[in-house]
């Protein structure tokens, strides 16, 4: 290999800075909010992961064309308890414009009858869902993945931010 | 390492790289971090039109490596474990100067485009309609696939970063300890050598609009869901 004494500088200089950039990528999750994180944001947002994975769920056993409806109503049951559960998980203060990483929006506390609502939806939808598996009808199960994705929507529109 | 080499006319400069290689290139090393902090950010609208993009210039290079310029080419330049294996050991150079991909550094090549293709074609199907964002063909795919794949988008970019982190240290290995720059023939395209060495190809511009044109009619059909021809 031959040696050059060309510039290598300007291409160290370069790579350093590269390099430095990738490390403080990680610093972006810095938040304005003083004092540690409220825990209740982290357990809403699995409560959440779990009303998302029910419904998944849910879904899946019926594209597979021979719906398991215990497996349906164990995931409705599952989603209507989460949907309980968040009642109690959205505390003043813990809104993504208090500086923390999350992605509930103000309205949640400026409109508190309407966020009620909204959750109403949900545990109405996932009730009627665990009824419907019951009943082992295929056909009323998979109309009901209508209502309650509308009522996921008719929250995430209105009282969650917008990233998409 | 053969120092003792007859008197030569002072270092002159060869044609490396073709243009397409480096755009590509570089618009890996800017796309890659940029998806990262779209994605760490929630920044889904920027983050699929990133991936779209990256999408585009990974067909397009994959299409470069089979008719783009010698260094391109794929076939120039993936070499089998023997050559390898002598590289390492420092044995393929010789007296020869050679340029283009090492057999070691097309390992790298083909690991970091194939890392890419793996985290996009995961992208593709990435998401859940009924919770935010979702790649193009999301709907192309059973709920339980989707939300596999987009676990394996998850945890499969610490690969592609991995595999750049590696690339980069490399880098710095080359240019340290070799004292060989590998960074700024990948900018200006081309090197100085001493020897007489065979140059690359010019870029061939027709070829390469051509085939840019191809890969950006498939990407676009990909980002509209693939939708049936004809």
């Amino acid at each position: 290999m031959a040696r050059f004494d060309r510039a290598t500088l300007p291409p160290t200089v370069l790579l350093c800075t590269v390099m430095a950039g990738c490390g403080s990528e990680s610093a972006s999750d810095t938040t304005a909010a003083s004092g540690p994180e409220p825990a209740v944001i982290d357990e809403r947002q699995a409560n959440f992961e779990k009303i998302g994975d029910s419904f998944k769920a849910i879904r899946g056993q019926l594209e597979g064309g021979n719906p398991d409806f215990a497996a349906i109503e164990n995931a409705a049951t599952q989603m209507n308890a989460a949907a309980i559960a968040t009642k109690e998980q959205f505390p003043e203060g813990t809104s993504v414009d208090d500086g923390w990483d999350t992605e509930a929006l103000t309205t949640i506390w400026e409109k508190p009858d309407e966020f009620t609502e909204a959750n109403q939806a949900l545990l109405d939808a996932s009730a009627q869902m665990i009824t419907l598996a019951q009943n082992g009808d295929a056909e009323a199960v998979g109309g009901q993945v209508g209502a309650v994705g509308s009522s996921c929507k008719g929250c995430h529109d209105n009282f969650r931010l917008e990233t998409d | 390492m053969s120092g003792e080499r007859p008197a030569l006319a002072p270092g002159h400069s060869v044609r490396v790289w073709d243009i397409p290689v480096r755009l590509t290139h570089w618009s890996f090393a800017l796309l890659v971090p940029a998806l990262w902090w779209s994605a760490e950010n929630s920044q889904w609208v920027l983050h699929k039109r990133f991936g779209i993009a990256l999408l585009g210039l990974l067909v397009f290079r994959l299409l470069w490596g089979l008719f783009g310029t010698k260094t391109a080419k794929f076939t120039s330049f993936v070499r089998g474990p023997k050559a390898v294996f002598e590289y390492l050991r420092g044995k393929s150079g010789g007296a020869v100067e050679k340029i283009g991909h090492s057999p070691l550094g097309a390992l790298s090549v083909l690991a970091l485009l194939a890392a890419m293709a793996v985290q996009v074609g995961t992208g593709l199907f990435a998401g859940d309609p009924y919770d935010g964002a979702t790649g193009p063909l999301n709907s192309l795919v059973g709920v339980l696939t989707a939300d596999a794949l987009t676990d394996w988008h998850e945890w499969f970019v610490y690969v592609v970063l991995g595999l750049a982190a590696f690339h980069l240290s490399a880098i710095a290995f080359y240019l340290i300890v070799k004292q060989n720059d590998l960074v700024s023939p990948m900018l200006s395209g081309s090197k100085l050598v001493r020897g007489s060495v065979e140059a690359n190809e010019p870029t061939p511009l027709v070829r390469f609009v051509a085939v840019a044109a191809i890969a950006a009619s498939f990407t676009v059909w990909i980002a509209n869901g693939a939708p049936p021809l004809s």
